[in-house]
């Protein structure tokens, strides 16, 4: 029976010992397709998928929140314009996965976990699954009406779509907020922008050498992308900034 | 492994009439056009079992231990594709009972939950598969870069896994608007909203202004078919998720596979 070239070239790995498929594989697709399927099913009988009342356009709910998995999203609103969050971020991280496998090509390791190898590849990877998630539990767990933060338990609790507490007040931010003036903005921006992207070429040589400036860059770009969400996230806590870039025609 | 996997102490329960039936049965020419190997007791058989059949042809005919634990590769990809598999039937099922109709939407859920038999369970499995999905493909995702599996010759997969993604995620966000309730309504009047600010092609984004663009010709008036969520909203979202999205995340996953078949799947070189 001739073998596909393929499997040809695998089987003929060294190490790389191989069963048939038929039983031994077949069996693990069959046994986790039913578990799976079992999951589900007790899941769907014990607990009901949500239905709210009737959609109703003049009756808008406080909060109104996406779905968990964008709402990352909706809690980057906090801090940036809607421009930023719902489009220019999500845009970039979709083009940022898009060139993992062609800025990082070095062949080590493959098919194996690793972490002493490629340390600066699995922190920021999981730097940015961080962040991801992180912003996920703010949105979906502590933000309440206007979006003010309350914390479970502490604070009281939120009824359904409506404020059923109405001896408590709503919280309303009291934060002020400032913009930094568009001479201080700029200048901070780009050396920022300068800073991030050389000083790392010049400490890390070897590495910036085996890349090439062209990988190198779009690599530090998006690096520095994610530390600008982070830093103007900062920003905006500890010292109340709102805008770094302020123009007549959009706000950074 | 030794090639002849018969064996001979093998303990039989059948009793021996029913035996001679079996046997006519494998031996008449109906079956064996249907089941051509045989049941496959032997390694040549198989490999042929696997080979032959059209549905298997999809897995290897060996697979390599390492690749196979648990440990590895969580099962993630392939329990994304089932459960893509499981909201196909459970979805085509719902079609049967709901309209995509601004006044029966909403009816519709109420009478899967409370009319129509097994509606409820239904009605939950799509909505539990649905998120199930969205989270196993994360972690997919995450188990693919941890491995390193998307290096040479397997960045263009990664790329269509990329994508698949962003499918997985528009397949469920269109979904949650088809109720026809609060929570839906909402999410996803806040979602698209998002899309009004687009720079150029959003009419309150950055420099629309100059290209004329309003309310009602921006890119928030493509997707949603108005300049509120409304009817037109609800078809296009319906139609979206029940032909538009599984179509093209279909024709992407059977390219995924057929990568994975060719590449090999990633493991020790
Ligand atoms: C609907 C979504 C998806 C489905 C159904 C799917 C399915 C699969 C399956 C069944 C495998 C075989 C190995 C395994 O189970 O781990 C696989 C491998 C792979 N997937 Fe996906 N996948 C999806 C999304 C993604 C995403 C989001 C990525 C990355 C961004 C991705 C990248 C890859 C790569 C690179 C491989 C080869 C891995 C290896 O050889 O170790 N896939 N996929």
């Amino acid at each position: 029976m001739a073998e596909t070239k393929t499997d040809a070239m695998i089987s003929t790995q060294p190490g790389y010992d191989k069963m048939p498929a038929w039983p031994y594989f077949m069996w693990i697709v069959l046994l986790s397709s039913l578990f799976i399927t079992i999951l589900i099913w007790v899941l769907s009988m014990f607990f009901n998928a949500p239905l709210e009342e009737a959609a109703e356009w003049a009756k808008t709910p406080n909060p109104a929140k996406a779905p968990w998995y964008f709402i990352g999203l909706q809690e980057l609103l906090v801090y940036f314009d809607p421009w930023i969050a719902g489009v220019i971020l999500p845009q970039q991280i979709l083009i940022g996965l898009i060139l993992i496998p062609y800025v990082d090509t070095a062949p080590e390791v493959q098919g194996y976990y690793n972490f002493s190898k490629r340390k600066f590849q699995v922190i920021f990877f999981s730097f940015g699954i961080f962040l991801w998630f992180f912003l996920i539990v703010v949105g979906q767990l502590l933000r309440g009406p206007s979006w003010e933060i309350y914390w479970p338990m502490i604070d009281y609790p939120l009824g359904g779509q409506e404020w059923t507490y109405p001896d408590q007040p709503l919280k309303t931010s009291q934060a002020k907020l400032y913009n930094l003036s568009l001479p201080v903005g700029i200048t901070i921006s780009v050396i920022g922008f300068i800073a991030g992207m050389t000083l790392p070429a010049m400490m890390f040589k070897k590495y910036f050498k085996e890349v090439g400036i062209i990988k190198y860059s779009l690599v530090m770009v998006h690096v520095l992308l994610t530390l600008g969400v982070v830093g103007k996230i900062l920003l905006r806590l500890v010292f109340g900034i709102k805008y770094v870039i302020v123009t007549p025609w959009f706000n950074i | 492994m030794s090639t002849n996997l018969n064996n001979n102490n093998e303990v039989s329960f059948v009793p021996p009439f029913l035996k001679k039936i079996f046997e006519y049965i494998k031996s008449t020419p109906v079956w064996k056009s249907i089941f051509r190997v045989g049941y496959p007791d032997t390694m040549p058989k198989r490999m042929a079992v696997m080979r032959s059949s059209f549905y298997m042809h999809i897995f290897p005919t060996k697979v390599g231990m390492h690749g196979m634990k648990i440990k590895y590769g969580w099962c993630m990809g392939g329990i994304t594709f089932f459960l893509f598999l499981l909201l196909t039937i459970t979805g085509i099922l719902l079609m049967f009972y709901y309209v995509p109709e601004e006044h029966r939407a909403y009816n519709d859920m109420k009478d899967l939950r409370y009319v129509v038999p097994f509606g409820m369970i239904l009605r939950n499995m799509h909505r539990w598969a649905a998120h199930g999905m969205v989270f196993t493909v994360i972690l997919h995702m995450i188990r693919v870069f941890y491995t390193g599996s998307y290096k040479p010759p397997r960045q263009f997969n990664w790329t269509v896994g990329v994508l698949l993604l962003l499918l997985t995620l528009l397949l469920s966000f269109t979904g949650y608007l088809l109720p026809w309730d609060q929570l839906g309504f909402w999410a996803v009047t806040v979602g698209t909203n998002m899309a009004s600010a687009t720079p150029l092609l959003g009419y309150e984004g950055p420099f629309s202004k100059y290209l004329g663009i309003q309310i009602d010709n921006d890119i928030r008036f493509a997707l949603i078919g108005g300049t509120r969520i409304g009817p037109n909203a609800l078809i296009r979202a319906y139609v979206w998720h029940c032909v538009g999205l599984p179509l093209i995340a279909t024709a992407l996953m059977i390219f995924h596979f057929w990568r994975i078949r060719k590449d090999g799947f990633s493991g020790p070189m």
